[in-house]
């Protein structure tokens, strides 16, 4: 039996949830739109947190009101300073693009009320049978032996496509210098020399939890590309000798380990991504650490936004006049 | 014990939609953010509570990841508004 707080607590927060999201789809100020949908971020992982799934919700806090937060504003900003004025979108919608869209959403939502009488019923669902196998994972925590074991494939293509996002990025276009000037505080210093050991600790933190309980790669990832923004705010940036192949081999650097993890199954007569037994636990163990290197570095270049300035994505220029202007 | 937190955690909630009404007025940029800055702490408190109420410590790894992360996404939007404010300052001195 819920108790009465609780009762009313389930009730309000998904009403609060939804307004947020209409309100933040449909605000006109686009500044606007983005604090609702932080807000909305983080009530969501309340929400994750009430339905007793803290994988999701600490995923949700991280990445979700955190990065995306930031990425959004960062954008934003970049965006309207282009524009030299203040962005927003037209307050009314278009009957047509008004009927168009609701007629998929309903097609969507009934789409998706059939699938659920399609789905297989099962008691429990596939938690008993995770449980009863998860001696052989190399971890004591359910969801991380599904995400980087059972079913690493999910896992791996997840980072190849957060790769390609940034390939794709980094192919638009240089990054314009990421503060139009830089924030001289000395408050921003001393919160700096505060946060940034402690944004470390949590990730090092999150990530070993991984192994035995709620955390995990993603999570000590955003963590960490939380820690590397407030080091571009305060007006660091990456040497121009590391923004080459170095900077290049540390974003791969998660997905190639995993791939080669995943490559020994094949090379010793086993299925892909099958580990050897014995080294299971290690294996995970270091391809969650070079995961968390790079889907941070991953993260941190999504939110600048464009291929490091000076690098050269392609064959060195022969000419000497564009040597001058790389310079 | 457990009845007061999930009370508290219920009046917190409470605050939050009241919270909303800043961000739906404003006036300025800044209340809204600050308005969303509040909702990161209040969730702080509201994840301890619940986790105290239902005894369950991992609520606690969230609220850690809420309270480090909120202050990035002020970072964020300090540095989005300082050129305009100094500007705006600056127009203010010049007027005075």
């Amino acid at each position: 039996m819920t108790p009465g707080p609780l009762l009313l607590f389930d009730l309000l927060l998904p009403a609060v949830l939804l307004w947020l999201a209409w309100r933040s789809l449909t605000s006109s100020d686009l500044f606007r739109a983005v604090i609702l949908f932080i807000a909305f971020n983080l009530l969501l992982a309340l929400a994750w947190v009430r339905l007793e799934a803290p994988d999701v919700a600490l995923a949700e806090a991280a990445i979700g009101a955190g990065v995306t937060g930031t990425l959004l504003l960062a954008a934003l900003t970049r965006i309207e300073s282009a524009a030299g004025r203040r962005l927003s979108r037209p307050a009314r919608w278009r009957p047509a693009a008004l009927v168009l869209t609701g007629t998929a959403l309903l097609a969507a939502a009934a789409g998706l009320l059939w699938s659920l009488r399609l789905l297989p019923t099962m008691p429990g669902g596939l938690g008993p049978l995770v449980d009863r196998h998860l001696a052989e994972s190399g971890v004591d925590h359910p969801v991380t032996a599904v995400l980087l074991n059972f079913r690493g494939y999910d896992t791996l293509l997840e980072v190849a496509v957060l790769l390609l996002a940034v390939i794709a990025i980094w192919c638009l276009d240089e990054a314009v210098p990421f503060l139009q000037q830089p924030l001289e505080s000395p408050l921003l210093t001393g919160f700096n020399r505060m946060m940034l050991p402690i944004l470390l600790l949590s990730a090092g933190y999150l990530l070993w939890l991984g192994s035995h309980a709620p955390g995990g790669a993603f999570q000590a990832a955003s963590l960490l590309a939380a820690g590397l923004l407030l080091a571009l705010f305060s007006g660091a940036s990456l040497p121009a000798q590391w923004s080459g192949l170095p900077l290049r081999l540390l974003l791969v650097l998660g997905f190639l380990a995993f791939l080669a993890a995943a490559i020994i199954g094949p090379l010793t007569g086993r299925a892909l991504l099958h580990y050897p037994p014995a080294w299971v636990k290690p294996l995970i163990l270091l391809v969650e650490w070079l995961l968390t290197l790079s889907i941070a570095l991953i993260l941190t270049a999504t939110v600048i936004g464009g291929r490091p300035t000076g690098s050269r994505p392609y064959p060195p220029p022969a000419s000497p006049a564009a040597e001058g202007r790389q310079r | 014990m457990t009845e007061l937190c999930l009370g508290l955690a219920l009046f917190l909630l409470v605050t939050i939609v009241l919270g909303l009404i800043r961000i739906r007025r404003g006036p300025s940029d800044a209340d809204r953010m600050l308005s969303a800055q509040l909702f990161g702490t209040t969730g702080v408190a509201i994840l301890l509570l619940l986790g105290q109420a239902t005894d369950r410590t991992f609520w606690w790894d969230v609220a850690l990841v809420f309270a480090l992360l909120s202050a990035v996404t002020a970072i964020a939007f300090v540095s989005r508004n300082e050129p305009s404010e100094t500007a705006q300052q600056q127009r203010d001195d010049h007027g005075s």
